[in-house]
């Protein structure tokens, strides 16, 4: 072959090459990592505040985790208090109050996915539907508002609408010339509020995935359906939901996953004794025996026992959905 | 300036060896391309010598300083990249300087520096804008721009002209040719498109699967390839292969194909190589529909003629293989729609073994000792 | 440009879609249009019930009570040090942070993704953090709320997966010219990142801005707690309250109106940022943070 048309080194310049190629061989194996280290460092100035954080705040409670399985005292510290193994949580499963904590988890819950899950897919769809863009724009604007306003100030305006004396709510029911209610002195009406305000709060900020899903519909599947005769209402159902569909999935599939990721800020801003009994979930249970009366070995093994099956929820929604998503269009 | 040379470079990932060991000296102010089909290991060993990626083995010097464990920054070399690396948030001014900034150069040497080399590219009325208010052909002079402006000893390019269209590209093909003529710098290219290569390249380097297939001058290559896969990608349209059989005629060896009979040129190993399976090549070019004194004529079927212009494609077959001929048209295609066979000359035949795919012996009968 | 490519059957349709859209929004907005109601009414007519939207007996007296307040006044700041504070310090951490994690070179990659990426899937829970916060000392402190709450696994993984998406040309067209990686950081990364980044000052400041569960835990201190658990206070003397039924008849201004408009006050920054913070929200943002 003619790559030696340029003329190639003189031997003495090959030994020189070689026994420099061997040496630099010799180095990168003795000093791959210091090398690297020296070459690198920059990097890992850059991770190190990021790592040192995540172990000083989020994986030494984990460490602390272990007072679940002690008889924690505060002047002995974790180590120096001693094992108990399960006691704590034999108590749990003794304890009245942790069982209703989970039964009210596992309904309140279940009626935010019920009531919570489909509240932005129709959002989103109706927002589809409308061709005025001005009067669109509008109405997102607004409903995306609720989102970003803290929970203090959404319990505020839920006490303020549903007060006996001022209220709103109470103001029609007078109106319609029934007796007032004291909404939230009422164990029955406890979960219907607190699932309502959730969905007042977020279903237009939730909208915003299936919109950019819609957004993705390719137009021309519109176009041949109105070609073929397809009403608005036949085009939401035959054309638009199906498109959607994949990422209703992914959606639902993580939504099972945070199961029981319930809004416990606004609970504890809500209930009241009167109502424990509808309202009282896993956290607010730890929130009450942990920090209001100091018992921290009970509550932190209340939640051991809520991370590890959110743990598993979560696990199991992430491999669910990497199955799902894998076959479809995301 | 400095000549870059591999030295038997190597590039692994893990057990993956990509590049197998490539040997090439660039001569200082040479113009070299790197040409190969996807995955051919043209941009590692590109991306070797700017120091992107680590050397796994071998030496690379550039000039007469091994720079295997040089950074980049530090290796005097400058590139231009595919999709031009402009930042967005930066004027044309400010992309140019980038380099000097970082280097810490003096602010009036940055300033006279910027402004010459706007000079050279014509960006000058563009200085204050930024990339995203520029065309594809601005902004691919800013990206030259910017590696001019560092002066330094190799310029590497990276496919910088594949994301424009083609009469942009035609255009940026012959700056970049006289860029190079005015400033003299090594220069390593990268490129799949063999137009490209033709065009720019003192000397073209064809790669295939991590190793090098040729080296040589464009006419070259074009001439004279080693085997049957740069013959293919070297030209456009493709050299004609086809397989055939020799034989011995009465005035030298003959390739018998689909009952055809192609006199051959009168090669070292194909004397006595009576029965031995061939491919022949032939450039559509070196394919006449005039008769010649000393070719052999060989029938085809005409399926479809492509009219480029000045000259006009010819699809045809011998017998069942595929054969295309370019032809002049002289301003008129009339005479070409009964062309019946075309007429080669032997010495025009190239003739790569079955097997290896490599060619048959350069050397004649005769001239050969 | 939409062709009038429907039926008159759809009309209808698309009629009744319209209210129903503007039934919701209206219901999402009645409540902050009451509440601004009530803020500028009586503190008689709010306790009677009498506000449907407008002021009734519209007085500003609630208003020169709240402004009047020093407590107002210092849980405003406090909330102002602990959004500018906070945000300023979670993103000194999480753009050098998400960085890293984005290089390829970086040795243990892998397992540094996992180990934050880990938290978002199991957390030690309320009484173990709110421990370790006690043996730390960063109980009833301003730097324990701004330093406690500074990262979290979903904003740094957004921001890497953003900076994974940077064409790497631009790091090396960097590298070529000299710089060092604080360089491509700061002057590459950083500037390309913008989008990414503003969402992230967002998710930061309205976090911040909200905040009030642990501002309640961990401060005990009256003149450190932010506007929300201030506000909180209010609150739950306005539902203890309603047993006694309010005893300020004639009042200017009652615990209604003043609580209404403490929430006034509260909401009015995150409206002035809101058309911002609008702009970010778009589908890759979203969809960016779902996936891992």
């Amino acid at each position: 072959m003619s790559q030696q048309e340029h003329i190639g080194p003189s031997t003495e310049e090959l030994v020189v090459e070689a026994r420099e190629a061997l040496r630099d061989r010799v180095r990168r194996r003795a000093t791959g990592l210091g090398d690297h280290f020296k070459r690198e460092w920059q990097i890992y100035v850059l991770l190190l505040p990021t790592i040192l954080w995540f172990g000083l705040f989020l994986y030494k409670p984990m460490y602390g985790l272990q007072i679940a399985f002690k008889d924690y005292s505060i002047f002995r510290g974790i180590d120096g208090s001693p094992w108990i193994g399960f006691e704590h949580f034999q108590t749990l499963f003794g304890n009245d109050q942790f069982l209703r904590a989970i039964k009210n988890t596992v309904i309140i819950s279940f009626f935010t996915l019920l009531f919570g899950f489909p509240a932005p897919i129709i959002l989103a769809l109706m927002f589809n539907e409308i061709l005025n863009q001005t009067y669109k724009r509008t109405a997102q604007t607004i409903v995306y508002l609720p989102h970003f306003i803290s929970t203090v100030i959404i319990a505020g305006i839920v006490m303020t609408a549903f007060s006996p004396s001022a209220g709103i709510v109470n103001a029609v029911l007078e109106w319609f010339g029934m007796d007032p209610v004291y909404f939230l002195t009422k164990p029955e009406w406890f979960r219907p509020i607190f699932v309502g305000s959730g969905i007042w709060q977020e279903a237009g900020f939730q909208s915003i995935v299936y919109l950019a899903a819609i957004a993705g519909v390719n137009p021309s599947l519109y176009e041949s359906a109105v070609v073929d005769g397809a009403s608005r209402w036949q085009m939401m159902w035959k054309v638009t939901l199906p498109s959607i569909l994949p990422t209703i999935i992914i959606m639902l599939i993580i939504r099972i996953g945070n199961l029981l990721e319930v809004g416990f800020e606004l609970i504890i801003l809500l209930y009241q004794p009167a109502t424990y009994e509808t309202a009282d979930v896993i956290n607010t249970f730890i929130y009450r025996q942990g920090l209001q009366q100091g018992q921290y070995d009970l509550a932190a093994a209340a939640g051991l026992f809520n991370a590890v099956v959110a743990f598993v929820l979560v696990m199991t929604a992430n491999t669910i959905s990497k199955r799902v998503s894998r076959t479809s269009l995301w | 300036m400095s000549g870059v040379s591999l030295d038997k470079i190597v590039k692994r990932y893990g057990a993956l060896e990509v590049v197998h060991g490539i040997d090439l000296k660039i001569a200082p102010k040479e113009f070299v391309v790197l040409v190969g089909p996807s995955g051919c290991g043209k941009s590692t060993t590109l991306r070797m010598i700017a120091g992107l990626e680590e050397i796994s083995d071998g030496t690379c010097r550039i000039g007469d300083r091994v720079v295997n464990r040089v950074a980049p920054k530090d290796r005097d070399v400058a590139m231009v990249f595919q999709n031009y690396a402009l930042y967005p948030h930066l004027s044309v001014a400010d992309n140019i300087a980038f380099g000097l900034r970082i280097r810490r150069t003096p602010k009036a040497e940055i300033a006279s520096s910027v402004e010459e080399v706007a000079g050279i590219l014509g960006l000058t009325p563009y200085l204050d804008r930024r990339p995203a208010d520029l065309s594809g052909g601005q902004r691919q002079r800013v990206a030259m721009g910017r590696a001019i402006v560092r002066h330094p000893e190799v310029f590497l390019f990276d496919e910088p002209l594949s994301n424009l269209d083609a009469k942009l590209r035609t255009q940026m093909r012959a700056e970049i040719k006289r860029l190079h003529k005015r400033l003299g710098v090594t220069s390593v290219y990268v490129t799949h498109d063999q137009v490209e290569a033709m065009t720019l390249a003192d000397r073209i380097v064809v790669m295939r699967d991590g190793r090098i297939e040729q080296i040589g001058t464009p006419m070259e290559l074009f001439n004279d390839p080693v085997n049957t896969f740069v013959a293919g990608f070297i030209g456009s349209p493709p050299m004609n292969q086809f397989e055939a059989v020799v034989e011995m005629g009465e005035r030298g060896p003959v390739a018998v194909a689909n009952g055809a009979r192609i006199a051959l040129p009168a090669l070292d190993s194909l004397r006595n190589a009576q029965g031995r399976r061939v491919i022949i090549g032939i450039r559509p070019e070196h394919a006449s529909i005039e008769p010649m004194p000393g070719a052999s004529a060989v029938p085809v079927e005409l399926d479809l003629i492509e009219t480029l212009g000045s000259e006009a494609l010819l699809h045809s077959s011998i017998g069942e293989t595929p054969f295309v001929i370019k032809a002049e048209t002289g301003g008129d295609t009339a005479h070409l729609a009964d062309v019946d066979a075309f007429h080669v000359a032997p010495e025009r035949i190239k003739v790569f073994d079955h097997e290896t795919g490599r060619v048959l012996g350069a050397a004649r009968m005769g001239v050969a000792a | 440009m939409k062709m009038n490519l429907y039926s008159r059957g759809d009309k209808w349709f698309v009629i009744a879609n319209m209210v129903l859209v503007g039934l919701f929004t209206i219901a999402t907005l009645y409540p902050f249009l009451y509440i601004a109601g009530v803020s500028f009414s009586s503190g008689f007519a709010a306790a009677a019930g009498t506000v449907v939207l407008t002021p009734v007996e519209f007085t500003l007296a609630a208003y020169e009570r709240v402004l009047s307040e020093p407590e107002f006044w210092r849980s405003y700041g406090n909330t102002f040090i602990y959004t500018f504070g906070g945000t300023a310090v979670s993103l000194l951490i999480i753009i050098p942070g998400a960085y890293a994690l984005s290089r390829p070179q970086l040795i243990g990659r892998r397992f540094w993704n996992l180990f934050v990426a880990f938290t978002m899937w199991f957390n030690a829970g309320l009484i173990p953090f709110f421990l370790n916060m006690r043996d730390l000392g960063l109980l009833d402190s301003y730097f324990g709320i701004i330093i406690g709450f500074a990262l979290n696994a979903f904003n740094i993984i957004l921001l890497r997966n953003f900076f994974e998406s940077i064409p790497s040309s631009f790091e090396e067209a960097a590298r070529m010219d000299g710089a060092n990686e604080f360089q491509v950081l700061w002057k590459v990364y950083v500037p390309l990142s913008k989008p990414a980044i503003a969402t992230i000052t967002l998710f930061c400041i309205v976090a911040r801005w909200n905040g009030f569960f642990w501002a309640m835990v961990l401060l005990q201190s009256e003149d450190k707690i932010p506007l929300q658990v201030y506000l909180r206070q209010l609150i739950a003397e306005l539902s203890d309250d309603e047993e006694f039924t309010s005893t300020l008849i004639d009042a200017a201004y009652s615990v209604e109106t003043v609580t209404a408009a403490i929430i006034v006050c509260s909401i009015i920054p995150v409206l002035l940022i809101y058309p911002w913070v609008q702009k970010y929200f778009n589908k890759g943002i979203l969809l960016g943070g779902v996936k891992e």
